[in-house]
């Protein structure tokens, strides 16, 4: 990442601080499509899997009140112009998580005629979540991955041009090509 | 009402069930035998092939007289055999079909075909199987949405799937694709392009197919297993 | 209230302002145009991907439109493209809440062309694990619907006590929903040790919780006010659009599928009842629902006393070549009957694979049901039809 003035001298600890309250307020926007959105739903609004703990606020009342989306399910060619609007209202920094396997690759419709093979065909994604569909500790745990990446980021970086590997839940370090 | 336990498909009206014998009397007597084509008992479900200009008088005596009052679904059949990989197809890991066009249980006349179920809410174990055959060229039939409005949405998406035409429809216009899709897609020649650019990912396995014709068995044996 | 009237005490508007609010209250009388407003397809209550376009008069709607299709995923033409095994692994996520129940039809269809029937056991524990899917599905309904009308608690009793249910579906298959279980012939595997005693321990937590369901939703005179008369669908109508599953019954059709349809599964051999209600509202489809949901954990206890010991797969070649033939195999499934027509032309992938599925046709009612009713109805009408984007838009 590159490093901007919150992340070196004596401003380090103002970004720490940014860094930490931001990773624990992310608004979470549902994009719940398909299978993958029970499992969502199973983790956010299930007392067992309770993602709330965590920080992750799962009702913003619109996108533009959102840091993280979660695109969960299969995403077709109808579909896409609108998730692509949704990604472009909210305002930066903002994460994507995908979810499951339709969104990442197109999962088991890979040869359909009307499936979009991923949502990164459309929007950058930061954390893959394989799975079909993943289990809600699965999920979780990309969640956990993304504060982890959050607290250690700059946050100026994405207004210049820095670059990031996205994170893919389960693979072990060294082993992903983005 | 005794199922019918052997699945070929031309078996003449001599193995129906009397249940079925029944219906098909009472379904000559109220369209007239002539609009008939043809009719067969598959395992156990009266299918009734009729003629292409009684197909909403078909419904209609199915709503009214016959008591019929729930339809199940109207679809659309490509009897055409999809073009397979040694014709350049490009596409090996699908599996072989046979490459003569035959035609089902009932019969057909031609590549397409519109069948359609419906049931009775009130009579327990019985109901209909209708097709009715297309005109290659323009296929179209009547629309059924006058007797049963349900079938509305299935005839949009039969249409949008097949290229079907149906008279008297309020609106044919898309249901599931975006409305400027190009093609019919459940045509047999509407090609999957992302199966002919790249084959199936399980080929590629390292562990070969288990051996072809063989009849050995795969029963995992487990007697009296569980706590049940 | 005109301008000239005194205002309550507090509500000072300066007096420049009275020829506005005059203007306001003229506004109210002339007649404006329908203002269209589209819901979804995202949005917090369409249960999925749906999109509705309604015209208002005011509050209430005039005219509705349902836009589907943004789940379109081609199901139809990627069955030509698949053996039957591998058919039976994507067909799970049709309906996906009670993925288990999706298989049913299928399998049997092709079980029926090739002539082997699947053996007692694997029967009965089809049987338990379909009941089970729809004892999820039911409660993920009784708790959302609560959530569509405003009450948020159903929700999370909804979903604590569906966790009960998955386990027990995962401790059998592997999976919590999406399980991949039936095969050609049988099952995969047998119940493990002690499934049978945690189901009924979890069953019998499902019927507690049942009337908790009961006692905080049904009985509550604002739930009743939101759905009592709401979104009536005549029983002949119904029939007429393909409206079926707990849908018709809470129109007092006295039709399902597991009775009156052709005999699968372990139905015959345990007893239980049908629930309809006669009204046909929003509210009989809840009630119709919650009485299904005991209704189906009384089956699953009766059904594992009952359980069979024996072999779980009948004996099918390696290769699955089902001969030529069509078939249709209907089932009631949580949803609403849902259909397989199969045609094989005796290779190892059917030749054509026509998939009826229930909520297609539940949503079909919809532009008729909505006509008249209000903008927070729409919301009630749609929950209560409880449709699933995936069965509608295969």
């Amino acid at each position: 990442m590159t490093s901007g003035a919150l992340r070196k001298g004596p401003l380090k600890p103002v970004g720490d601080l940014l860094n930490y309250s931001r990773k624990y307020s992310l608004w979470m926007f549902q994009w719940g499509l398909a299978c993958c959105a029970i499992e969502m739903g199973a983790a956010l609004a299930g007392p067992r899997y309770d993602v709330m703990r965590l920080g992750v606020i799962p009702f913003p009342a619109s996108p533009r009140q959102a840091d993280l989306i979660v695109i969960s399910g299969t995403v077709t060619d109808k579909m896409a112009p609108a998730i692509k609007r949704l990604y472009e209202q909210m305002p930066d920094p903002k994460y994507v998580i995908s979810m499951g396997s339709c969104a990442n690759c197109g999962g088991p419709y890979w040869d359909s005629y009307s499936v979009t093979k991923g949502v990164d065909q459309i929007i950058p994604v930061d954390v893959y979540v394989p799975g079909c569909p993943p289990r809600p500790e699965a999920f979780i745990q990309g969640v956990v991955m993304l504060q982890e990446r959050i607290q250690s980021e700059d946050p100026a970086s994405r207004w210049n041009g820095g670059h990031w590997e996205p994170i893919v839940v389960g693979a072990a370090a060294g082993e992903v090509d983005a | 009402m005794s199922d019918d336990g052997a699945p070929d498909a031309a078996e003449g009206a001599t193995s129906m069930s009397d249940s079925n014998v029944a219906l098909l009397e009472r379904i000559s007597t109220a369209l007239g035998s002539d609009a008939i084509v043809e009719s067969v008992e598959s395992l156990g479900d009266l299918v009734v092939r009729v003629r292409a200009d009684r197909w909403r008088d078909a419904a209609q005596a199915c709503r009214t007289e016959l008591g019929f009052d729930y339809l199940s679904f109207v679809g659309g059949i490509d009897w055409q055999p999809a073009p397979s990989a040694d014709e350049g197809s490009g596409d090996t890991s699908a599996p072989v079909q046979p490459k003569e066009q035959t035609y089902g249980v009932a019969g057909s006349a031609g590549r397409f075909q519109v069948f359609a179920r419906v049931a009775s809410t009130h009579v327990p174990r019985v109901g209909l199987t209708l097709k009715v055959d297309l005109d290659e060229e323009s296929p179209a039939v009547a629309s059924w949405t006058s007797v049963y409005p349900g079938a509305d949405w299935h005839e949009r998406e039969t249409w949008e799937m097949y290229g079907f035409d149906f008279h008297g429809h309020p609106s044919l216009r898309h249901l599931y694709l975006p409305s400027g899709f190009e093609g019919h897609p459940l045509r047999k020649d509407f090609p999957l392009l992302a199966r002919e650019v790249k084959p199936w990912p399980g080929l590629v396995d390292v562990e070969g197919m288990p051996g072809d014709a063989s009849d050995e068995t795969e029963a995992p044996d487990s007697a009296g297993g569980g706590d049940a | 209230m005109t301008a000239t009237e005194p205002r309550a005490p507090g509500f000072e508007v300066d007096p420049s302002l009275y020829r506005h609010l005059a203007d306001a209250q003229v506004n109210v009388e002339i007649d404006t145009g329908d203002m269209v407003l589209n819901l979804g397809p995202q949005h917090p209550a369409t249960h999925g991907t749906l999109r509705l376009v309604v015209r208002l008069d005011g509050e209430r709607v005039v005219a509705s439109d349902v836009i589907i299709g943004y789940m379109h995923r081609g199901y139809e033409k990627l069955s030509e493209f698949r053996t039957y095994p591998q058919i039976t692994t994507l067909i799970n996520r049709i309906d996906w809440l009670s993925s288990f129940a999706n298989e049913v039809p299928f399998v049997h269809a092709a079980e029926q062309l090739m002539g082997v029937e699947a053996p007692p056991r694997a029967q009965y524990i089809r049987t338990v694990l379909t009941e089970l899917s729809r004892i999820a599905t039911f409660l993920l309904f009784l708790g959302e619907m609560g959530l569509q009308v405003g009450a948020i608690t159903p929700a999370f009793y909804g979903f604590r006590d569906r966790e009960y249910v998955l386990n027990a579906i995962e401790a059998a298959t592997g999976g919590r929903f999406h399980p991949n279980f039936n095969r050609i012939g049988g099952l995969k595997d047998d119940l493990p040790w002690g499934w049978a005693a945690e189901t009924r321990e979890a069953m019998r937590k499902i019927l507690k919780s049942c009337d908790d369901f009961e006692d905080l939703v049904v009985a509550n005179p604002i739930f009743q006010q939101r759905t009592r008369s709401i979104g009536i669908i005549p029983a002949e109508l119904g029939a007429s659009y393909g409206v079926s599953g707990s849908n018709l019954r809470a129109s007092g059709v006295d039709w399902d599928l597991r009775r009156d349809g052709k005999p699968y599964l372990a139905y015959d051999a345990i007893d239980w009842k049908v629930w309809t209600h006669p009204d046909g509202d929003s509210f009989a489809r809840y009630w119709v629902r919650l009485q299904e949901t005991r209704e189906s954990a009384r089956m699953v206890l009766q059904l594992i006393d009952a359980m069979p010991s024996g072999p779980i797969m009948a004996k099918v070649p390696r290769i699955i070549k089902v001969p030529e033939g069509e078939a249709w195999v209907n089932t009631e499934n949580p949803l609403g009957e849902m259909g397989y027509y199969v045609v094989s032309k005796g290779a190892t992938g059917p030749f054509r694979v026509k998939i009826r599925t229930a909520s297609l046709s539940n949503v079909s009612i919809a532009p008729w049901l909505l006509r008249g009713a209000y903008v927070p109805d729409v919301i009630t009408i749609l929950a209560s039809l409880y449709f699933i984007l995936g069965d509608i838009d295969k």
